[in-house]
């Protein structure tokens, strides 16, 4: 029983990888297909949450900041909620930066090398050069929008569990690698590390809640219990709790919901 | 007919055996409680014992060399290990020392219950099962 995440500098490798380990193991396949079950779920449009997992909030795009933390937090409570069936491959919509501190999540980061721009080169008919620039351009780009939207560097190799080049290992011995590093039992589910992903996926549920109406959110959960942290203006803090009160604790699961409050910089100076 | 679990329970804080013990005796379970490290070895040295259920912070000896000990003496002895310090770190280590369960305090004595059916099931023992809920262990 375990969950493992897959990420890779190109998408097509991790398709590909993501896929073959699906089928070996016999596990279901978690991707951006959830996106459509998300958007159901919390009414907005499919094509937005896309959107959000491919760029940093921009005004030109009509991606304001605010919004942009909602359709995160959105695909976050879906993706939460679907990885606690277990048993499950989960590739391309960023579970590699916000499933922390789950022992049976295994996190895979697999890095396409040369071969993959050479390919990239032939199939466009240009220069093997050509395929490296445009691959590092993407880099940057998907560096930054980790940074924006986890602080996290999703290039860094501290960040998993297992990093496989495929310069010097092939992706059939890749899969067979994954699969074998799979069955250690430190990555197999346990009681703790069971609450560990419903306590995050109640924390994703609540946020998403209310970042529907609300801003600058941080939500923890525990058995039930969820504290949320937020900041608002000294003469607002008390509606501000009621509300945020009102709708966590409208979230099946939710039993006490505490409320921490920080004075708005912005308020004081007004 | 149902059968009964040989089980030794191991914390250093008296509150956590006297919660435990009689929710583990309603599904069948012979429990030994010690909150003494080395007075619950000592008596693993000498009897085998199915499942063993430890903290890890204690003083003089952690739950990890108790489950090492557990292992070498016992191999067949599934091990539970509790603790108020959970982290995933942690928590990977002991299943990669063979630990049958991990389990963050606080935690419900039913919590407990359900980790001790399963470990009776996978060595073929059928427990009574106890439905009931009850308050935390400890806080």
């Amino acid at each position: 029983m375990s969950i493992i995440i897959i990420s890779s500098d190109i998408a097509e490798t991790e398709a590909m990888i993501a896929g073959a380990i699906a089928e070996e193991k016999g596990y279901a396949l978690l991707d951006r297909r959830v996106l459509h079950a998300a958007a159901n779920r919390y009414g907005v449009k499919p094509e937005r949450l896309n959107d959000a997992l491919e760029r940093r909030p921009s005004l030109l795009r009509r991606l304001p900041p605010r919004q942009w933390r909602y359709y995160l937090a959105c695909i976050e409570a879906e993706v939460l909620d679907r990885l606690l069936a277990d048993n499950i491959i989960c590739r391309d919509v960023g579970a590699h930066l916000y499933v922390n501190g789950v022992s049976h999540a295994m996190k895979i980061r697999v890095l396409a090398g040369k071969q993959a721009c050479r390919e990239a080169a032939e199939r466009e008919g240009g220069s093997l050069e050509k395929a490296e620039k445009q691959r590092s351009r993407i880099n940057r780009r998907r560096t930054a929008w980790s940074m924006a939207a986890y602080q996290k560097d999703e290039a860094d190799p501290a960040g998993y569990d297992l990093v496989v080049s495929l310069d010097q290992i092939d992706p059939v011995e890749a899969v067979r690698t994954i699969v074998g590093a799979s069955a250690y039992r430190k990555f197999q589910s346990m009681t703790y590390s069971t609450k560990c992903l419903t306590d995050l996926a109640l924390a994703a549920q609540v946020r998403a809640a209310l970042l529907k109406s609300m801003s600058d959110m941080q939500v923890q959960a525990r058995d039930g219990s969820v504290v949320v942290t937020t900041r608002a203006l000294n003469r607002r803090k008390r509606e501000t709790v009621e509300a945020i009160k009102q709708l966590a604790g409208q979230i099946p699961g939710v039993g006490y919901v505490e409320v921490h409050v920080r004075n708005h910089i912005f308020g004081k100076v007004g | 007919m149902a059968g009964t679990l040989e089980v030794l329970l191991l914390d250093d804080e008296p509150i956590v055996g006297r919660r435990l013990k009689p929710a583990l005796d309603k599904i069948g379970c012979n429990v030994e409680g010690f909150e003494d490290p080395g007075a619950a070895v000592a008596r693993i040295d000498e009897k085998q014992f199915d499942v063993v259920v430890t903290d890890i912070r204690m003083e003089g000896m952690d739950g990890i060399q108790v489950l090492e000990h557990v292992q070498r003496r016992w191999p067949g002895t599934r091990v539970i290990l509790i603790t108020g310090y959970a982290k995933m770190d942690l928590a990977r280590e002991a299943m990669g020392k063979g630990v049958f369960d991990f389990i963050a305090k606080p935690f419900r004595p039913d919590d407990l219950r359900r980790i001790i059916l399963r470990a009776a099931e996978d060595m073929g023992v059928f427990l009574d099962t106890d439905p009931d809920g009850d308050a935390p262990a400890d806080q």
